[in-house]
């Protein structure tokens, strides 16, 4: 039986530390999106509901019947369109910025790697109120645009959804080319001199064989971007303003102003929800794939 | 596969290469002139002149850092000279991009494309060039009979042996039908038993497209067994050009003599015509070469001499070490002044080596087993 104790208290730390700081907490909210709310915020331990959920898709009109809600339904689909042009805008500017990282001189490479890196050092409110700052009327692009007489008034840049839309690309834009860039400085040299050597210019070198072979870099950049977009919260509080609510937004709404506990519980389910069908379905697609090149 | 049947490949259909097949046949394949590229203070290529004929098995060889690589990356295009110019039948090269020139390279170490069938890597070259599919296929699974890799196209690269990697490789560097193929080591990584197979299966190869083969590799072994001509390389320059013979039996510098193969190189003055006499005052007696007075580089080849009992040869020593190596017996001697001599000769009866260490012995040195260089 020594072996096997061994092996539990080997264990034990790596359970421990994803039982406490995974499945505990997430335990706990989901037990609380299926209680009762209380009347002046928090829950009622001892009074289980459904309500939370039905919430999401109904509500009750002046005559107490159920009626299908759309606004929250809205919220999630904004989000995921949202999510989604900041992950394509963000591959569109990651893509040319990786390869040509990735073939610098090693030496260079490290510079520039810690430039992209530069951002995480720095508080991601901070960062995001110097966007409110350039994009404010009058703030820095009002100035500079009017100042080389390109326009002749504000283009009332803050609190819309391009507003956004650029705090969150440029909030995202390191989770994409560094997973880029890791894969396409292990691309061998040499299929791209093959390439070449076999009658490839650069266009079709790129198409045929550099993106193909960055494919884990690309998706898994969209993944980590994609991922953490839907739940965003300080670019679309702090640049989109109230008329283009994001998720983030409406849950931190819930356990705040709104004192309903156990339904923003219940929402950031229904999103953990939609995220881990869309991996599963992912990587169902990955496994065939891998399947017909074996 | 025929000969007769591979012969009528058309070559590379591009139109840079229009002119080449218009040209004189007794044009070289490749021709270097003046080839100078230098890597900070170090010269890799130093005035480099190059002939290779139509059709030869050429090889460069030379141990690493010679410029080998360097000279081969030129033709290919992945690598710009400072100065000179190449040609690839009559067709100046200099200034086209790699992906216009109308050479095709086998990689060290294969370079398959990794996230592509067997059949798609072959496919690739022709694809660019932007032949019609029915024509891609067909090329396709000829270059698949060529290199016996039938029924294979459908293979992801990582299914493949090394040995079958290689073919893939081959395949797809001929499948365009370039007339001169460049060849970086691509058998180094290979073991033993298996390069010995895809070195005759290479030279099959040769004969079988009928198209020139530019081989580089520090293998001596290998290039003497595969090459037409050899072109031994040091420092940048190349010291000599022959048939595998020539470089053997007259090289015609230092260098060379003691690259390829076992050497003793012995210093000796010239006494007269024909006639040298070594450090311990021996004489003895070689083809001229040389002037009277001069010091010259004797040049024996282990398996030329013959080790006597103590008074049968020219050179007295004793036996230090003896080194059976299955075909042969290698005998190192030390002669009287302390230098080490070494005398190879062949194992034909299986019988127990004739000497052993601290053996008395002597050196018979026939007069043809000796070479004199002046230099």
């Amino acid at each position: 039986m020594r072996p096997q104790a061994q092996r539990v208290s080997l264990l034990l730390p790596a359970l421990l530390t994803i039982g406490l700081l995974f499945i505990v907490p997430l335990g706990f909210m989901a037990f609380v999106s299926t209680l009762q709310r209380g009347a002046d915020g928090g829950v009622i331990w001892t009074r289980h509901s459904i309500d939370a959920y039905v919430q999401f898709l109904f509500e009750r009109d002046l005559a107490d019947n159920l009626v299908i809600n759309t606004d929250y339904i809205r919220i999630f689909l904004r989000s995921i369109g949202l999510a989604a042009i900041t992950a394509v805008s963000t591959l569109v500017l990651a893509v040319p910025t990786a390869l040509w990282m990735a073939f610098q001189p090693p030496s260079r490479r490290t510079l520039l790697l810690f430039i992209v890196t530069v951002p995480f050092w720095t508080n991601l409110l901070v960062r995001n109120y110097s966007w409110v700052l350039m994009l404010r009327n009058g703030g820095v692009v009002d100035w500079v645009l009017i100042g080389l007489h390109l326009r002749t008034e504000s283009l009332d840049l803050l609190y819309t959804p391009l507003a956004t839309g650029i705090g969150l690309v440029y909030s995202f834009l390191p989770y994409m080319i560094l997973p880029i860039y890791v894969s396409m400085e292990k691309i061998d040299r040499r299929y791209i001199e093959a390439a070449f050597d076999l009658g490839a210019n650069r266009i079709r070198a790129m198409q045929r064989i550099i993106l193909p072979l960055a494919m884990p870099g690309i998706t898994g950049g969209l993944i980590l971007v994609f991922v953490p977009c839907l739940g965003a919260f300080i670019s679309p509080e702090l640049l989109g303003g109230a008329k283009s609510m994001m998720i983030g937004s409406l849950i931190q709404q819930q356990f705040g102003q709104s004192r309903n506990w156990p339904f923003g519980s219940a929402l950031a389910f229904v999103l953990l929800g939609l995220i881990l069908i869309a991996l599963w379905l992912h990587a169902l697609r990955y496994r065939r794939a891998g399947k017909v090149a074996s | 596969m025929t000969a007769a049947h591979v012969a009528d490949i058309p070559s590379r259909e591009l139109d840079v290469a229009a002119p080449v097949r218009r040209s004189a046949d007794h044009q070289a394949a490749v021709e270097c002139r003046g080839l100078v590229k230098t890597y900070g203070p170090v010269r890799a290529l130093d005035n480099v002149d190059l002939a290779i004929r139509p059709n030869e098995f050429f090889t460069l060889l030379g141990p690493s850092g010679c410029g080998k690589t360097t000279l081969l990356r030129s033709i290919a295009g992945f690598s710009t000279q400072d100065s000179g110019s190449i040609s690839v039948h009559g067709q100046r090269l200099d200034g086209l991009p790699a992906y216009r020139r109308p050479v095709n390279t086998v990689f060290q170490s294969y370079a398959v494309f990794p996230h592509m069938s067997v059949a798609r890597n072959i496919a690739f070259g022709l694809e660019m060039s932007g032949h019609p599919k029915d024509k891609v296929a067909a090329r396709v699974r000829e270059m698949l009979a060529l290199v016996r890799l039938e029924g294979m196209e459908a293979r992801m690269p990582a299914q493949l042996s090394g040995g079958q990697q290689q073919r893939v490789a081959f395949a797809r560097a001929l499948a365009p039908g370039p007339r001169v193929l460049l060849l970086d080591e691509p058998l180094s990584a290979l073991d033993q038993k298996l390069r010995t197979g895809m070195q005759l299966e290479l030279k099959r190869l040769q004969r079988d497209v009928g198209i020139t083969f530019v081989f580089v590799t520090h293998d001596q072994h290998e290039a003497l067994t595969m090459s037409d001509r050899i072109a031994v390389m040091s420092g940048g320059r190349i010291l000599q050009i022959g048939s595998p013979e020539e470089i053997y039996e007259r090289p015609t510098a230092r260098f060379v003599a003691d690259f390829i193969g076992e050497t003793n190189l012995v210093e000796a003055e010239k006494i007269g015509p024909g006639r040298y006499r070594i450090a311990s005052g021996i004489e003895l007696d070689a083809a001229d070469g040389g002037a009277v007075g001069q010091t010259v580089t004797l040049v024996i080849r282990p398996e030329r001499t013959v080790l006597e009992g103590r008074d049968g040869g020219l050179l007295p020593g004793s036996v230090d070490q003896v080194v059976y190596e299955g075909t042969d017996t290698t005998y190192h001697v030390v002669l009287q002044q302390g230098d080490r001599f070494r005398v190879c000769e062949q194992n034909r009866t299986g019988a127990r080596p004739r000497f052993s260490r601290g053996d008395a012995v002597s050196i018979a040195l026939p007069r043809d087993a000796i070479r004199v260089l002046s230099a």
